[in-house]
């Protein structure tokens, strides 16, 4: 009956507490966290410099609560690096999550030395218009790998993204309707500009096509489709969302 | 973060040959008010090394008691001295209640659950079965109980009480891997095959709404294939994995020989994924950056000593954590330090991130 925990995750077992959690598996899934984290907190931080550009109170209204959920769903994740002792109350407060450098910096898809956050959100938003184009294609972004990580073999963490999972995608249709709004206002050329901006920027997101980790994340449970196949996903619905609002895929 | 309370154990008692139930009065009582299928992490030094053991409540919600059931593993020194050692009037240190081995209840639903627990796996099994029951009047609860034979079946007498107080709406299947039964259905594993067979006329897997599973590895394989094939989705599936995964005894840090020398450089040897590397950097640079540095893929996130991703083990020489706000000190007395935020201080250091 004994089954090594390599052999039990490999064939798509479960974990269910730090406890029963290998060394290199605490490692890797940690570091999986901490990307959710920082981008969730990084992103709320850069979206609630423009709550108050919003046009009209209900704009003002839907990215408030943007910034909150995302916010929340960065505690939820966190909470779980706390049960593996993780110093969560310095934690939240160890890197300036506002800072961003300069629109036209060439990082590439790398990270920062200082934080986890996706290389996207090191990059400043331009304006109300430019914020909600940001949000339509990162949003769907986040819908696609939170698809891919709410089948993560760390029960807990599986558990959170189902729960935030619904409340991300909100967002992205609330990006939607905003885009809808300005589009009939006359903002179509300058949304347009944001959204060639802003793609190959959250595409990159989705790291590089061959990556030689993948294969042992797989064995841990902790993926299942390749980079190549999320980005993939992501490029049909997001051109897909531009589409309906009336703008094109760059 | 969390800390350890004192505890006084109130009853030890025998549920089979080689388990206790132990039930324990907090000091704190508020701090060990649980919610059902939660476990509760236990500390005790022996031979001057300290072990950390987890043990499922085995309580239910309404009996009002903190009730642990420990099963002695071989070999396990825990479950050993709990089995052979521990007495009434003792006292004990605790973590809170932890784990997320439960879903919410609701006095107005009419659900249908459904558990599998093998061996020892019944004890946070029986907590819901408890707690659920008495909070959902309209609810059921179908156990299927896995076990080598009639006289290891721990709670066996309870579950049969429960069947009795709970009439119609509690049922119990035991399969035995042993000892043959009227039912052949009912003798051998429970395997994914098993579960099918089972679904065709016991379970009405259509009916069901959530299930619980705990016990060893290949079992919850089987059973949770045997689910979704049946229709049930990840989220009605809740696992707890039991304590036959935890790891087991550490061994102790290697004395270093070489002691501190004049030169500010280091020879790091460091393991990953179960190859070794060695490099050699200035005493200012971190073991993490070492081996970033040399293109090894280590694990870290926030580089500021609070997350501990980075954690590894130091197997030989000396290094010096400046900042730690994850490991506790069990912990570093096991040699593990954050990589992040530790220098080498002997000319040689062996560290390992797979251990």
């Amino acid at each position: 009956m004994d089954m090594s925990i390599e052999d039990y995750l490999s064939k798509g077992g479960v974990l269910t507490s730090p406890a029963n959690v290998p060394p290199r598996y605490r490692g890797e899934l940690m570091k999986l966290m901490a990307i959710f984290v920082d981008s969730e907190l990084a992103g709320a931080a850069g979206f609630a410099d423009v709550i108050n550009a919003g046009p009209g109170i209900k704009e003002r209204i839907a990215a408030a609560r943007i910034v909150l959920e995302k916010t929340d769903h960065a505690e939820k994740v966190l909470r779980i690096m706390g049960e593996f002792g993780a110093d969560t109350a310095r934690y939240a407060n160890h890197h300036p999550w506002t800072a961003r450098l300069d629109r036209n910096a060439d990082i590439g898809v790398n990270r920062s030395a200082h934080d986890m956050r996706l290389a996207v959100f090191n990059y400043p938003l331009q304006g109300w218009g430019d914020a909600v184009a940001m949000n339509l294609l990162m949003g769907r972004a986040v819908g696609v790998q939170l698809a891919e990580f709410q089948l993560v073999s760390y029960q807990p963490l599986a558990e959170a993204f189902r729960a935030i999972a619904p409340v991300e995608s909100r967002h992205a249709e609330l990006a939607e309707e905003g885009l809808e709004r300005l589009i009939s206002e006359g903002q179509g050329e300058a949304l347009q500009a944001s959204v060639a901006y802003w793609w190959p920027r959250v595409e990159g997101s989705f790291g590089q096509a061959e990556s030689a980790k993948f294969e042992s994340l797989r064995a841990m449970g902790l993926r299942r489709s390749t980079n190549a196949e999320l980005r993939q996903r992501w490029q049909a619905e997001a051109q897909g969302a531009l589409t309906r609002v009336g703008l094109e895929r760059p | 973060m969390a800390r350890f309370h004192d505890l006084t154990v109130t009853d030890v008692h025998k549920t089979i040959r080689d388990a206790v139930v132990v039930t324990l009065t907090p000091d704190d009582p508020e701090a060990f008010d649980f919610i059902q299928g939660q476990y509760l992490t236990f500390r005790r030094d022996f031979d001057g090394e300290e072990l950390r053991r987890s043990y499922s409540i085995c309580a239910g919600k309404p009996e009002g008691v903190l009730q642990v059931g420990i099963k002695r593993v071989e070999g396990g020194a825990f479950s050993t001295w709990a089995n052979e050692e521990l007495k009434v009037g003792d006292r004990v240190q605790a973590l809170p209640p932890m784990g997320g081995f439960h879903t919410p209840l609701d006095p107005a639903s009419a659900r249908n659950y459904l558990g599998f627990a093998g061996g020892s796996g019944i004890t946070p099994v029986l907590s819901i079965i408890k707690t659920t029951l008495a909070a959902e009047p309209q609810s059921s609860f179908t156990l299927v109980y896995a076990n080598k034979g009639v006289n290891t079946i721990m709670f066996r007498e309870e579950l049969e009480d429960l069947k009795n107080l709970y009439m119609g709406r509690f049922n119990v299947i035991h399969i035995l891997e042993a000892d043959a039964q009227e039912i052949d259905l009912f003798t051998g594993l429970v395997t994914e095959e098993k579960c099918a067979e089972l679904f065709k006329g016991w379970i009405d897997i259509e009916s069901v709404d959530m299930t619980y599973i705990c016990g060893p590895e290949p079992m919850m394989l089987g059973i949770a294939k045997a689910l979704r094939d049946h229709g049930l989705s990840d989220a009605q599936i809740k696992f707890e994995l039991f304590a036959s995964a935890q790891p087991g005894r550490l061994k102790r840090k290697a004395v270093s020989q070489d002691a501190a020398s004049a030169a500010n450089q280091a020879t790091i040897s460091v393991s990953l994924d179960g190859s070794t590397r060695t490099v050699t950097v200035g005493k200012d640079v971190s073991v993490l950056d070492a081996a970033l540095d040399n293109s090894i893929d280590a694990p870290y996130a926030c580089k500021a000593g609070v997350c501990s991703t980075c954690r590894c083990r130091v197997l030989e020489g000396e290094v010096e954590m400046v900042t730690n706000h994850a490991l506790e000190d069990y912990e570093v007395a096991k040699g593990y330090v954050l990589s992040c935020q530790s220098f080498p201080v002997t000319d040689r250091v062996v560290v390992d991130y797979d251990q």
